[in-house]
């Protein structure tokens, strides 16, 4: 068992209690509870950090965690703190909380008694501005709470030294490593590790969800190099304390982690780190820390074969991320090079200006919708939606004229979608919920007295709107394209009422609609709809602007919801049933692109992703065989040529076991899972029973 | 000009170096039994049921070389990065040998590399058409003995042989393949003959395709049995064994 197995299984035995941080917030803010709303909120901060028992697991040596936040106290008492905690708010995902990458570096360079050096010569600069003040005495509170925090740990170590349980040298580690970080600035690659994890323990405190750790190969490879050199550190020792601080990471979070890159100048960023931190997150093998691969041209061969050997454990990790395409995305927004270059990504994919811009937000736009409004005046009854009247399908002649509703559709759609996201997030007034601690952690709060979501930061919040359904609505109007206007094998009125039927007595008709050309299969009579869907709404959303005059990206990603939102979109032109998945994130719709990677990557590559500087997703499942000897070099080719055509993102897996069982029960949903041998390839779910059994024993992972 | 082709495969990593295209020719005159492309057998178009999941679907279509061309030419690319191209295989390339050398000319003339997957059972004038167009020959050696040849594949391995001869005495690239059929070619005896025979044509590297009873699936789409059905697929330990025979004479790569 290596030390990271026995810390998870450590974990699994919970404090006694009940985990409450609103139970220590409170305990802070019953103080000061006519105090201005900075130093209130500072207050609850501070308690969080300074009030619980610091929790040290026998087998850490980077230590932080939430275990301290349980409580046994009168249950009243808990109850009572949290609807206090409840009524007196917070910031959501919408509102800007989390979802954030913070500046490390500058962390790491400068440490925590550097940052209250910085807070101290602000509030002297702006002595004479009381609401900066009272701002900066709440961001120099809480940031000798965590101090304390850190303090408190160390002190926690010392009184453990006399049990058996403890190894007493892990415990001087610890101790070491705390008061060197409440003393000073990290001097080694532990200490800075340590510290960088102490920041992420206090902001699981405050309660955020998604909160990045960034480029941790490029902001501690100073300390890392210089600990190597002088043989204070191996490569091994550091992958391990890595696994160790990422086996912490909760399965239910995701923590964006950025290996690799390129620099300004097109040389690769990746380094000897970057092979500890991608070792360590296979070690781990949970989905916690969500690492992801900036790759580009001059990234080495070797260490893009290491990600896919990787991701072919059955991980999935890491996604692979096209640098030459973001960096342009993000170039396009107007940021400086040198901080574009430095983007890491927040949550799933959302591409970051790391520590220079408030935390993320982002919404779902349903475009496939909106066909329901073009063939019903407006109205979509299985939607519940309403949108406007644009007349009669039947006057519509030619696909051009079809296309025209269709966008100013869409435009309206996007209007819309930015009033209600403006109003839900400017409802909320920024002065009220001031976030005195991560303020801490973006460029330039603290020199400017402000708070990170109210003029700290040196760039503007960004939103994010994912497209739903490339796939999905590209088919739909090759579908309506190629059955309706080109072959005239039905009229716009009858595949209404087909939609409206969702096919039943339509069969043929749904026949001829699922027949036309489909997304994914490299054919340019319908890949141009998604093109066209890309550099539409991309222009479209360009159109508007944050509250403080940042911009409206867009993304082709949204995780799982291309479920959720098909359950609530009719049947569509592309013969697709209503309640039906939409097409997942950038991807064509399952099961369609049926000529083969190649082809499906041709496809995929087509639209331009420079547009989308939130990300796309594209999800490529292969055969676990692929990830092994010769084959492994083919995949890395695969990778190579879609990146150069201009693809975004790939996140590709393995088979797993799961799936092929599934398969075998449900063939109906796997309808494009390729076997392939040499000279013979077939769908899996056309092989004989006992053959796929015989698959399913060869394929290890679940 | 047309061929006669089964189907067309994107994304091939198995059937040579790199990521590959590969053409599946209808038509073929042996009918080795445990044969996992049976709807490549027939040079008639041949019709795949699968009522379970409501599917059917006719292989056998005839292809002009430009429409094959252009299908080709989409992933040029991944054949340049991956150091790939195309593969001719099947059924028997041979038996459109004229079709084919059309289009392997075109091939080469797109500078891309080319392969030829034969079992080399046609006339010594088809492999002459092909000859200057192929990069590699993945050339099957099933067995050496001509009377197992004729009885259980239906041929006369003579025609195997002397094409075989005759491409290593142009210099040609061949990589031999030899599919590891239990009961069949598997035993002491005939992998030694095997061997024999490859040493004396003066082959050097092998390729071991073990047994897999993938296509059985297939044969049940065409309503037929499959003689291998209940064949278990071999087992790592039995494909290391012959391995080491045949690696003691040449360079050996398992497939």
């Amino acid at each position: 068992m290596t030390l990271a197995q026995n810390l998870r299984n450590e974990m699994k035995t919970l404090p006694e209690g009940e985990f409450c941080p609103a139970y220590y917030r409170w305990l802070g803010l019953r103080e000061h509870l006519d105090a201005p709303i900075a130093t209130l909120r500072g207050a609850g901060i501070a308690s969080l950090f300074r009030t619980p028992e610091p929790h040290i697991f026998q087998n850490d040596l980077i230590v932080g965690s939430t275990f301290g936040l349980y409580t046994t106290a009168e249950k009243t008492a808990v109850e009572h703190a949290k609807q206090t905690v409840n009524r007196l708010g917070s910031r959501n995902f919408i509102t800007n909380a989390d979802h954030y990458a913070p500046n490390y570096r500058h962390t790491l360079a400068v440490g925590v008694p550097g940052l209250l050096a910085e807070i101290q010569e602000s509030l002297e600069k702006y002595a004479h501005d009381p609401q900066k003040v009272e701002f900066l005495q709440a961001m120099g509170e809480t940031m000798r709470a965590f101090r304390d925090m850190i303090g408190n740990y160390a002190k926690k170590a010392r009184e453990l030294m006399d049990d058996p349980a403890y190894h007493k040298e892990y415990l001087e580690f610890i101790t070491d490593n705390c008061e060197a970080l409440v003393a000073g600035a990290p001097k080694t690659f532990a200490q800075g590790l340590q510290l960088v994890w102490f920041c992420h323990t206090a902001f699981l405190h405050e309660g955020r969800y998604a909160m990045a750790l960034g480029r941790i190969d490029q902001y501690l490879w100073p300390l890392y190099r210089a600990d190597v050199e002088a043989g204070r550190l191996t490569p091994e020792i550091a992958t391990g304390l890595l696994e160790n601080t990422f086996t912490k990471i909760s399965t239910s979070d995701v923590v964006n982690i950025a290996i690799g890159g390129m620099n300004p100048d097109g040389s690769t960023a990746v380094n000897a780190l970057s092979k500890c931190v991608l070792d360590a997150v296979r070690n781990g093998n949970a989905p916690g820390p969500n690492l992801s691969a900036r790759v580009s041209p001059s990234m080495p061969d070797e260490f893009l074969l290491d990600c896919l050997k990787s991701i072919g454990t059955g991980l999935g990790y890491p996604a692979l991320m096209n640098d030459e395409v973001n960096i342009k995305a993000l170039l396009r927004m107007g940021y400086a090079e040198e901080d574009v270059y430095d983007y890491s990504m927040v949550g799933c994919i959302e591409n970051f200006i790391t520590g220079k811009q408030p935390p993320w937000s982002d919404g779902r736009f349903d475009a496939p919708r909106f066909f329901d409004y073009l063939f019903h005046h407006g109205v979509s009854r299985f939607h519940g939606s309403v949108g406007p009247d644009l007349g009669d399908i039947e006057e519509i002649g030619t696909m051009e004229e079809f296309m025209a509703r269709f966008e100013a559709l869409m435009a309206y759609g996007a209007k819309e979608y930015v009033a209600l996201f403006k109003t839900q997030n400017e409802g909320i007034h920024q002065e009220y919920y001031p976030e005195p601690f991560l303020s801490c952690f973006a460029e330039d709060c603290i020199g400017r007295g402000l708070d990170i979501n109210n003029g700290g930061c040196i760039y503007p919040s960004v939103h994010g709107a994912a497209l739903m359904g490339v796939g999905t609505v590209a088919d739909s109007l090759a579908a309506i394209e190629k059955v309706v206007f080109t072959d005239k094998e039905t009229t716009l009125a009858e595949l209404r009422d087909a939609m409206d039927a969702n096919f039943v007595g339509y069969e043929d008709l749904q026949k001829k609609l699922l027949a036309a050309p489909k997304y994914g299969n490299n054919d340019d009579f319908v890949d141009k709809y998604a093109v066209w869907y890309l550099d539409f709404l991309s222009g479209e959303f360009d159109k508007y602007k944050t509250r403080d005059g940042g911009a409206f990206y867009v993304a082709m990603a949204a995780n799982t919801s291309n479920i959720w939102a098909g359950k609530i979109i009719a049947a569509t032109p592309d013969g697709r049933l209503a309640g039906d998945p939409l097409s997942d994130a950038a991807s064509p719709t399952y099961g369609r692109d049926t000529r083969g990677a190649t082809a499906t990557l041709n496809s995929v590559a087509k639209p331009n992703y420079t547009l989308a500087a939130c990300g796309t997703v594209v999800n490529q499942k292969f055969s676990p065989s692929m990830f092994e000897g010769e084959k492994l070099k083919k995949l890395l080719a695969l990778v190579r040529v879609y990146f150069k055509k201009g693809g975004q993102e790939l996140q590709m897996n393995a088979t797993s076991r799961k799936v092929l069982k599934d398969a075998m029960e449900h063939p109906e949903n796997y309808p494009s899972l390729v076997v392939r041998v040499s000279g013979f390839s077939d769908y899996y779910v056309r092989l004989d029973p006992a053959v796929q059994t015989d698959i399913l024993n060869r394929t290890q992972h679940e | 000009m047309e061929l006669n082709i089964s189907n067309i495969q994107h994304f091939s990593v198995g059937d040579g170096d790199g990521i590959r295209t590969t053409v599946f020719f209808k038509g073929c005159a042996l009918r080795c039994p445990w044969c996992h492309n049976p709807e490549t057998l027939s040079a008639a178009p041949t019709t795949l049921s699968y009522p379970k999941l409501g599917k059917t679907e006719v292989r056998g279509r005839r292809m002009t070389v430009e429409a094959v061309m252009e299908e080709i030419l989409e992933d040029v690319d991944f054949y340049i990065e991956s150091g790939g191209g195309v593969t001719l295989s099947g059924g028997e390339v041979l038996l459109q040998a004229k079709e084919a050398a059309a289009l392997a000319r075109e091939v080469k003339a797109a500078g891309i590399s080319l392969f030829v997957d034969t079992a080399g059972h046609a006339p010594r004038e088809t492999v002459e058409a092909l000859l200057p167009h192929a990069d590699t020959w993945l050339y099957d050696y099933k067995t050496a003995d001509p009377a197992a040849f004729r009885q259980v594949i239906g041929g006369d391995l003579a025609l195997v042989r002397d094409n075989l001869a005759f491409l290593l005495s142009m210099g040609a690239n061949v990589r031999i393949r030899i599919p590891l059929i239990p009961g069949f070619n598997t035993d002491e005896s005939a992998v030694n003959a095997i061997i024999t025979d490859l040493l004396t044509l003066g082959v050097k590297g092998v390729d071991l395709l073990p047994f897999h009873r993938l296509g059985s699936g297939k044969y049940a789409a065409m309503g037929l049995e499959y003689a291998y059905r209940n064949t278990q697929p071999m087992i790592p330990r039995e494909i290391a064994e012959i391995q080491k025979r045949y690696q003691v004479h040449f360079s050996t790569h398992v497939e």
